[in-house]
């Protein structure tokens, strides 16, 4: 029996190796979550010209304040400040940003607690959801439909336009109507009418004509072109999230893509959502216009006057591609953008000829009013004197204040974006609530463990002392995987994918163990009976193992937020016990309880393993 | 096929026929009670509140009234100090509640823990998503099941699996616990521990018919049954175990989430015993099906 002892039931060095070193890594990556984090502020200078932060003039800052500052660190041009308390994060950050003024930026983050040497390992504690840490969560709509409405719209205007051009006259083109319209027409201009479709089909490649008879022609935005419009109106507006929340000062938000029109945003550790409405909650467009004596449009401008702005727009934003805010020579501030070929083309045709005379700027945003009905609400920014010949960069002036100049280069920046974007969603979790559940997610997970590992050391003794190990060592991998992986969150139903991974890891040794004890009941040796146990178990095992598996992915894709904390921690936790439940407990049993030189004869581990 | 019917094989199909009663009840009991879907579905307002004291339900519900003028439920969270105040969307405005909580003049005071606008539009594709999430997962089961079974048995781990999932709803339909989408999820997980039972004994099948062992049809299901049933078991006591805990321990959002669990794993070692194997059975499971050509 020595035999096939040496050879079936033991692992090679490197097998070994492989196994302690996993389980170091990721214990490695486990251990910042044993020192947790800490609110933090990151300080930092916007402007390059500006005097550098005196770190003891921020901790004193901060102290008339009443904000208990534990350390104020410099990090290449950064000060990072650690709060002692998590809750005045916010108000710190409020009373900072008012102190230093506007030519630094003061941004939200939680920074590691744990010592310097686990710091430069690059490990970090795993993040939290925001419903365990606390913060605003909002869901917004991209009413897309509005936006290829429009679009449609605006294509209706520009056929009439070229029917004009072409002194198509007695052609009539219907109202939109489900994307598509109908051009009607006297048969005998047929040939101008072949030009303006040839001149529209230039203009609008993704335009489909359809000639119905010699007087009728029907044309339609095609389908596929929808969808894309759809798609790319969905991207730009996320990353304009990113932008605006990026100028909110919190450097863990989340924007993500929630279904097929919702984008969701989660701002951990604002307490505060009105703010965050405000700057999220607007679309903004921009259009350029020429002023008019009469007809025309009446508006606001921004010193209270009335201006009179001819309908349609010289150059619409959709053109802008950059804007940002700067200081002129004057030392006034203004914002400087930069436009594509094609509004760069519309532009300098305009001014050409218009040299001297007055053109505006207008400013129009999508606001939802007291009834949640979107408004359009549109004032004059500026009125500017054309004083050259304008290209494909120019700067506007006449901003009530720096700050301003910055909101309106940031919101310009996504003038293409034209897009009605409404909150359709807000939650807002206090901090305390977050611990809460932190306390009551922790006390289920030990209970929990401490049940298993009683009923397991009892139930299978020496061997359930193995199992216990290895479970240990599979939440030990779980918390690690979690922390190193990127994108990974932990949340409440998270936690509960934690205390559901504990009972899966002891299924993986149940059906191992139950086998084990079948083979020495007819009569195996100890080492026979293990390695047929392991061998017998592993396909009912790795069955039931992916089947999870496939369900934990199909919740990972189609949820989001907690769920899909859940479907994480479910998804690890399958892989680690897995690992831990078959390799690493296959390990211990050959170590311990099938030493060559301490064999164990097999009425003992019957004994043993049957209580 | 049946011929001396064990005490076993007798409280098998005694137990097929009661799951097939209680199934068709499940399914009448949806009919008519419908679910109570929570926030996340059907859209509305929730603020969370904690009280300086416990108070009475009675005394908080009188004292808010006062403030908030549309109709509220009020419900305790915990420790008769921490409340949850739901409200409906009335007509297209959506009720500021939060902000009331000032207003409210009694011996205590009110701290809002968390406020919740949800508009009716993001539940309607939670909808859609959810019942993709439990449609795609059903279809990759039973495309997972028929490459690793025989039709036969695969089809009895489905209809087991079906089986799980109708009861747990038609539980949340009768009691009307709030159906939020942490069940949803968990709705996801019965359907993983639904097979993972069906599976382990199904293998064991599997294992016998191949290998030979003698006897009837009736005889090897039931020494499968026999021999997985302490791993049954022990299995299904850990993890009901573990689950008790959260449903203890981990406080009110999970509440939904551990009763949908626990139910699925009481039905589903009930089905994965008395429907996983019995069906094969049923629909004439022959050793022939799995003599596979002998591994080498």
């Amino acid at each position: 029996m020595k035999q096939p002892y040496k050879t079936i039931n033991r692992y090679s060095k490197w097998q070994y190796l492989v196994i302690i070193f996993t389980i170091a890594i990721l214990s490695l990556n486990a251990l910042p979550n044993w020192f947790g984090e800490k609110a933090a502020l990151h300080v930092q200078s916007s402007a390059p010209n500006t005097t550098k932060l005196d770190n003891a003039n921020l901790f004193n800052l901060l102290t008339e304040q009443g904000i208990a500052v534990e350390q104020i660190e410099q990090q290449n041009k950064q000060s990072i400040i650690l709060l002692k308390d998590e809750t005045q994060q916010q108000k710190a950050r409020n009373s900072l940003d008012a102190l230093l003024g506007e030519q630094y930026s003061v941004a939200m983050a939680m920074e590691s607690a744990s010592p310097s040497w686990l710091k430069k390992l690059g490990a970090k504690p795993v993040k939290l959801g925001l419903d365990l840490r606390g913060g605003v969560q909002f869901v917004m709509q991209v009413d897309t439909d509005a936006a290829l409405h429009e679009r449609e719209v605006k294509i209706e205007k520009d056929i009439k336009q070229l029917l004009r051009e072409f002194k198509a006259h007695g052609a009539r083109i219907g109202t939109v109507k489900d994307g598509s319209m109908v051009l009607r027409y006297p048969e005998h201009i047929q040939a101008k009418i072949s030009l303006v479709m040839q001149e529209l089909s230039t203009l609008y490649p993704q335009l489909s004509q359809h000639k119905n008879n010699n007087q009728q022609i029907t044309i339609a935005t095609n389908e596929q072109f929808a969808q894309t419009y759809h798609q790319e109106l969905m991207s730009q507006n996320i990353k304009t999230m990113r932008d605006r929340i990026e100028a909110l000062g919190i450097t863990e938000a989340v924007v993500q893509r929630q279904g097929s029109h919702f984008i969701r945003i989660e701002l951990p550790g604002v307490q505060d959502p009105s703010q965050a409405r405000r700057i999220i909650g607007a679309t903004a467009s921009l259009d350029f216009h020429q002023l008019q004596s009469v007809g025309g449009h009446l508006y606001k401008s921004n010193s209270g006057e009335m201006v009179r702005l001819a309908t349609s727009a010289i150059m619409s934003g959709t053109h802008i591609t950059d804007a940002r805010a700067q200081f002129g020579e004057m030392g006034q501030p203004e914002v400087f953008i930069t436009l594509d070929s094609a509004g760069g083309k519309l532009m300098s045709d305009f001014t050409k000829d218009n040299i001297g005379q007055p053109m505006a700027t207008l400013f129009s945003e999508y606001q939802q009013n007291e009834q949640g009905v979107l408004q359009k609400n549109s004032k004059v920014i500026s009125v500017a004197t054309i004083q050259a010949h304008l290209g494909s960069r120019f700067t506007i002036t006449g901003m009530e204040s720096l700050k301003a100049t910055q909101e309106l280069a940031m919101l310009l920046k996504a003038g293409s974006l034209t897009a009605p974007v409404t909150i359709v969603e807000e939650r807002t979790l206090g901090p305390s609530l977050g611990e809460q559940n932190i306390t009551n997610g922790m006390a289920a997970i030990m209970l929990g463990l401490s049940m298993m590992l009683v009923f397991m050391a009892l139930w299978y003794r020496k061997l359930g002392l193995i199992a216990n190990v290895a479970l240990l060592l599979n939440l030990i991998c779980l918390l690690g995987l979690l922390s190193l992986v990127p994108g990974a969150v932990l949340t409440l139903p998270g936690i509960a994918g934690f205390v559901l991974t504990i009972g899966m890891a002891v299924d993986t040794n149940v059906l191992i163990f139950e086998r084990i004890k079948e083979e020495l009941k007819r009569g195996k040796s100890t080492a026979l009976a293990i390695h047929h146990g392991y061998k017998n178990a592993l396909s009912t095992i790795m069955d039931a193992n992916i089947t999870s598996l496939i369900i934990a992915i199909i919740l990972f894709s189609v949820g989001y937020g907690p769920i899909k904390g859940f479907a994480i921690t479910l998804g690890f936790g399958i892989l680690t016990s897995m690992f831990t439940g078959i390799y690493v407990s296959r390990a211990l049993v050959n170590i311990f309880i099938n030493k060559p030189s301490k064999q164990v004869k097999s009425s003992q581990l019957i004994k043993q393993v049957s209580v | 096929m049946k011929t001396n019917k064990s005490g076993f094989t007798l409280a098998r199909y005694i137990g097929l026929y009661c799951s097939i009663v209680i199934v068709l009840l499940s399914l009448l009991v949806m009919q008519f009670k419908g679910f109570n879907f929570a926030v996340d579905f059907t859209g509305g307002v929730i603020t969370e509140i904690q009280t300086s004291q416990p108070v009475r339900q009675q005394q908080l519900q009188e004292a808010l009234e006062h403030v908030i003028e549309q109709p509220f439920s009020l419900t305790n969270v915990g420790n008769d100090s921490q409340w949850s105040i739901r409200q409906a969307i009335s007509g297209d405005k959506m009720p500021e509640t939060s902000l009331l909580m000032n207003d409210v003049n009694e011996s205590f005071s009110i701290k809002v823990l968390s406020a919740s606008v949800i508009g009716p539009q993001v539940g309607d594709e939670l909808f859609e998503a959810g019942g993709l999430a439990i449609l795609a997962s059903l279809i990759a089961m039973m495309i997972y099941l028929s490459l690793r079974f025989e039709w036969r048995l695969a089809s009895g781990a489905v209809a087991a699996l079906f089986h799980d999932i109708i009861i747990v709803l038609g539980v949340f339909s009768w009691l009307q616990i709030e159906f939020d989408l942490t069940v949803l999820a968990a709705l996801l997980a019965v359907i993983g521990y639904s097979l993972n039972d069906s599976i382990v004994i199904s293998d064991r099948i599997r294992e016998m018919l191949s290998s030979n062992t003698k006897g009837s049809l009736n005889t090897i299901i039931n020494s499968a049954i026999r021999s997985t049933l302490t791993r049954t078991l022990i299995t299904s006591g850990t993890t009901l175990g573990t689950v008790s805990a959260i449903w203890l321990l981990a406080g009110q959002p999970l509440q939904g989430f551990s009763i949908a669990l626990f139910v699925g794993i009481v039905v589903g070692t009930f089905s994965s015993v008395c429907l996983s194997v019995t069906i094969p059975e049923r629909l004439n499971l022959k050793r022939e099906h799995y003599q596979v050509p002998e591994k080498t």
